[in-house]
């Protein structure tokens, strides 16, 4: 009930302004020529960026996931934790870092020689920035399901005379469809909804001309609304568009990719052969890692070498503290909302997979991970503000829409968790003599902790680096990524890098502390 | 230490009927078997009683009262299922201890019980390990204890020695069997394992279909089958169809090529069809004296105590014996042996309404 009424209805909400205002979207905007193509173009811009970019997730990515679960070498351990940093990294702070290592950028930024400075085109860059952090979530799918897939199949295949390459290309990537699929959704959907990492690579670069995408429109108009009452309607149309466009290519997208079949059937012994010996694997695995460490790694902490070479600028904390402070109180309340009600919703759609309200429920789950928060933070605000059933604190607000996106990711944890916990552990509880609620908290609850934090710790980062939706939701906010991206508008460069390496080193810590309690308790 | 008596149970999965209309009675304090093939509705009888699966129809009634609609907690029934379902994340010792702390035990009980349980499974070293850490022997014996320690009185035993080796499961069989004797338990232990079943039970009850074919004692259900099925599922049996002649003293059967056979005494009448099913170490074949039948031996396995002799009558019907290995040598492939058996060693049976094979068939 609370998933429905609070989630899922506020993010269509948007949807039956189309209805009831359809005279206002259509004298503001598709009378106005301008307007229009603006929009257009803003949106087609966005969808490109995001194709693009999760096709170079899928083939940078694919091998990546190979390496990690399939390969035994020193410092495994390591790769894999460097992988999972730009996660830890704000969005906000990834698109100020990127810029700078990436982009040509103007004077008054003094970007360290050693910067590529290089991109001129805001496109490009923006896909560049896409990839650095979408890439953690396409390798983190892939090979969740790589180390599911029983290598005994493969090991059968060559047994049986293929190649290696055959059989990986044959036998193990027919398998990985599911994996893909997730992968795909959340590449995809991250690009689409990001804000903040990208309204501040364009302000950072040089020249990005009127560049725009979605989200970013959103966000600025909603800033603007207040002195400009007539882009509620093209604020509506884009987030309306943002919305259907994003659901329909969910179905398309899981359609195509369920029931289209890649020919994977036929085989090249020789060639295949051949790849599978020798120079190729090696250079592809060395290609692999080089594009982690150039396209991701460099570009998601090279602002610490940024602000290590520019000259100091005094920097007044308070304001930006506050901003860190209000960003964390949000973060935490989001968190405990998300796992206090995530958590059994997560339970029932885990215990009756059979049923048909459960399925139904676990398609919804997904609609506020593919829909752009942007858009989602406007269709909330608009929701919440025209009604007269809960008080509109700024505060709550922001805590709404966030719980919004963050919770179906504590849902999907959590149900995954559950579904693969054999159902005999609390079924022999119960005739052991624990009652229901006892079975839960003494067997089940354990053994899905860990999964359990794990969403808590997505939901808090996610929910300390948004952008889009604060804004989208309540214009004046002032969360700390929305701080960084005014200091970077202003072009305080260097104060922005600072307040970004305080983000991403206080996003760190909450997480390596999140982390550190999960090890603890799980190795008791 | 209840009696337990279901009364026409009856669960259904889409078409196929786990338990149809199914009547069986546990004494106090019996150690009962349920064999019978994969499907046959053993897993899903285990579920009812315990309380987690709810029968479509019927009841379930523990010492006299009605247990059906009752919480799984409440019936003192411990299930310990294949996979043993030890809790991974707690010890040997708090696994033990579970059912105790969970209903609210003192520390001195919970102390002395487990004290007592460690020593009766031999884990007393381990306490502090965890199920991971253990051998599936030892496994299997926590799950035991835990299972014995909870304050149950009804053992459920969902084919606990499945997935140890060979060895460790027969000598695992007389030790299970013993606890649940030593703490005057009733246990329902299920099976598909024939061998299983005869060492351990007091009674064994054949289950095929959702249905109970036959409940008796070891001795009773092997020699006295109730249906052809059981003839062949407990112990194979080479069986033979006819007319029958006359039913008593003796059973004589006309088989199509003109034979009679001879069984134990029946209440057939004359001229109707039946089938004679001999188990297969009950066959005896010689060249010295007349028998039965004859046969032409095709091949022959050496099974170490044992040959299984593979033999193929003028009719086509295979025929199969099991004879002692010192007469290796003595019968070769391609030999003409006479058959034969003592009367008493033959059942007959109406001939089933679905046909023999039909009747046979494990699925």
């Amino acid at each position: 009930m609370f998933f429905l009424f609070f989630v899922i209805l506020p993010t269509i909400y948007i949807l039956s302004y189309a209805i009831t205002d359809w005279g206002a979207i259509e004298q503001h905007v598709l009378d106005d020529p301008a307007m229009l193509d603006l929009i257009l173009n803003a949106i087609s811009a966005s969808f490109q960026i995001a194709g693009i970019v999760t096709v170079i997730d899928i083939l940078a990515g694919l091998p990546m996931a190979w390496i990690l679960v399939r390969k035994e070498f020193r410092g495994k351990r390591f790769l894999d934790t460097l992988i999972d940093m730009p996660l830890a990294v704000p969005t906000a702070a990834l698109g100020f870092s990127s810029a700078i290592f990436f982009a040509v950028t103007p004077e008054s930024l003094a970007a360290p020689s050693f910067a590529l400075n290089a991109v001129t085109s805001p496109y490009l860059l923006i896909i560049l920035l896409h990839v650095v952090f979408s890439y953690p979530y396409m390798v983190r799918s892939l090979s969740a399901i790589l180390v599911q897939i029983d290598q005994t199949y493969e090991t059968a295949g060559r047994t049986l005379g293929a190649s290696a390459l055959s059989a990986a290309r044959t036998i193990t990537l027919p398998l990985f469809r599911a994996g893909l699929v997730t992968g795909i959704i959340l590449c995809f959907a991250r690009s689409l909804s990001e804000t903040g990492g990208t309204m501040i690579a364009l302000a950072t670069m040089a020249n990005p001309g009127n560049f725009a995408t979605g989200p970013t429109l959103i966000g600025d108009w909603k800033h603007d609304l207040d002195s400009n009452p007539d882009l509620a309607a093209p604020l509506a149309f884009v987030s309306i568009l943002l919305i259907i466009l994003s659901l329909l290519l969910l179905v398309v997208l899981k359609i195509v990719i369920m029931k289209v079949h890649l020919p994977m059937g036929r085989i090249w012994p020789r060639p295949e052969r051949l790849f599978s010996r020798g120079w190729f694997p090696k250079t592809k695995d060395g290609l692999a890692v080089l594009f982690l460490v150039v396209f991701v790694l460099l570009p998601s902490f090279f602002i610490f070498t940024y602000v290590a070479s520019a000259t100091p600028v005094s920097f007044d904390y308070g304001p930006f503290m506050d901003s860190l402070f209000y960003s964390f109180v949000i973060a935490a309340v989001v968190t405990v909302i998300d796992i206090s009600l995530g958590v059994p919703l997560a339970l029932y759609i885990a215990k009756n997979r059979k049923g048909k309200l459960p399925e139904v429920l676990d398609v919804l789950v997904n609609v506020p991970l593919i829909v752009p928060t942007a858009a989602l933070g406007y269709s909330l605000g608009v929701f919440w503000t025209g009604q007269n059933i809960i008080p509109t604190f700024d505060a709550l607000l922001i805590i709404l829409a966030h719980v919004a996106f963050t919770y179906p990711l504590v849902v999907r944890n959590v149900a995954g968790a559950v579904e693969e916990v054999d159902p005999s552990y609390e079924e022999t509880a119960r005739t052991l003599g624990a009652k229901p609620v006892q079975a839960f908290r003494r067997v089940l609850f354990p053994m899905i902790k860990g999964s359990i934090l794990a969403g808590a710790i997505m939901a808090f980062t996610r929910s300390l680096g948004e952008t889009g939706a604060t804004q989208a939701v309540v214009a004046s906010a002032v969360t700390a990524p929305v701080y960084i991206v005014k200091l970077i508008k202003s072009e305080a460069f260097y104060t922005a890098g600072l307040a970004c390496i305080v983000l991403i080193i206080v996003s760190y810590v909450a997480m390596l502390a999140l982390r550190y309690v999960t090890n603890g308790r799980r190795s008791r | 230490m209840p009696t337990v008596k279901l009364v026409k149970l009856s669960k259904s999965y889409g078409d196929i009927k786990a338990a149809d209309n199914l009547d069986l009675e546990v004494k106090d304090g019996e150690y009962l078997c349920v064999l019978g093939p994969t499907g046959a509705g053993k897993t899903t009888l285990l579920r009812m009683i315990s309380g987690l699966l709810a029968p479509d129809k019927g009841k379930i009634f523990f010492n006299g009262k009605d247990y059906t609609g009752k919480e799984i907690e409440e019936r003192k029934a411990a299930l310990l299922s294949q996979t043993y379902a030890l809790f991974p994340q707690l010890t040997v010792e708090e696994n033990i201890l579970f059912g105790l702390d969970i209903r609210g035990a003192d520390e001195r009980t919970k102390e002395q019980v487990l004290i007592s349980m460690l020593d009766l499974v031999r884990l007393s070293g381990r306490s502090d390990a965890f199920p991971r850490e253990l051998s599936g022997g030892m496994q299997q014996r926590t799950a035991l204890a835990r299972a014995l320690a909870s304050g149950a009185d009804l053992l459920l035993l969902d084919e606990p020695l499945r997935a140890l080796d060979a060895r460790l499961r027969i000598s695992l069989r007389t030790e299970l069997r013993s606890l649940a004797k030593t703490l005057n338990m009733t246990a329902i232990h299920v099976t598909h394992d024939q061998d299983e079943a005869l060492v351990m039970a007091d009674r064994v009850a054949v289950i095929r279909d959702g249905r109970i074919l036959q409940i008796g004692t070891p001795k009773e259900v092997w020699d006295e089958p109730a249906t052809p099925f059981v003839a062949n599922f407990v112990g194979q049996s080479n069986f033979f169809t006819g007319e029958v002649l006359q039913s008593s003293p003796l059973t004589l059967l006309r088989t199509p090529e003109g034979t009679v056979l001879k069984g134990r005494p029946s209440d057939l009448p004359q001229g109707t069809s039946a089938v004679l099913g001999v188990k297969i170490g009950n066959t005896e074949l010689t060249k010295e004296r007349k028998g039965y039948l004859k046969a032409r031996v095709e091949r022959i396995i050496f099974e170490g105590r044992n040959l299984h002799v593979d033999m193929v009558m003028d009719s086509g019907q295979r025929i199969s014996s099991k004879v002692p290995s010192w007469r290796k040598g003595k019968i070769v492939a391609g030999d003409m042996v006479e058959i034969y058996w003592e009367e008493s060693k033959g059942t007959v049976f109406p001939m089933p309404p679905s046909g023999l094979e039909n009747e046979l068939k494990v699925e």
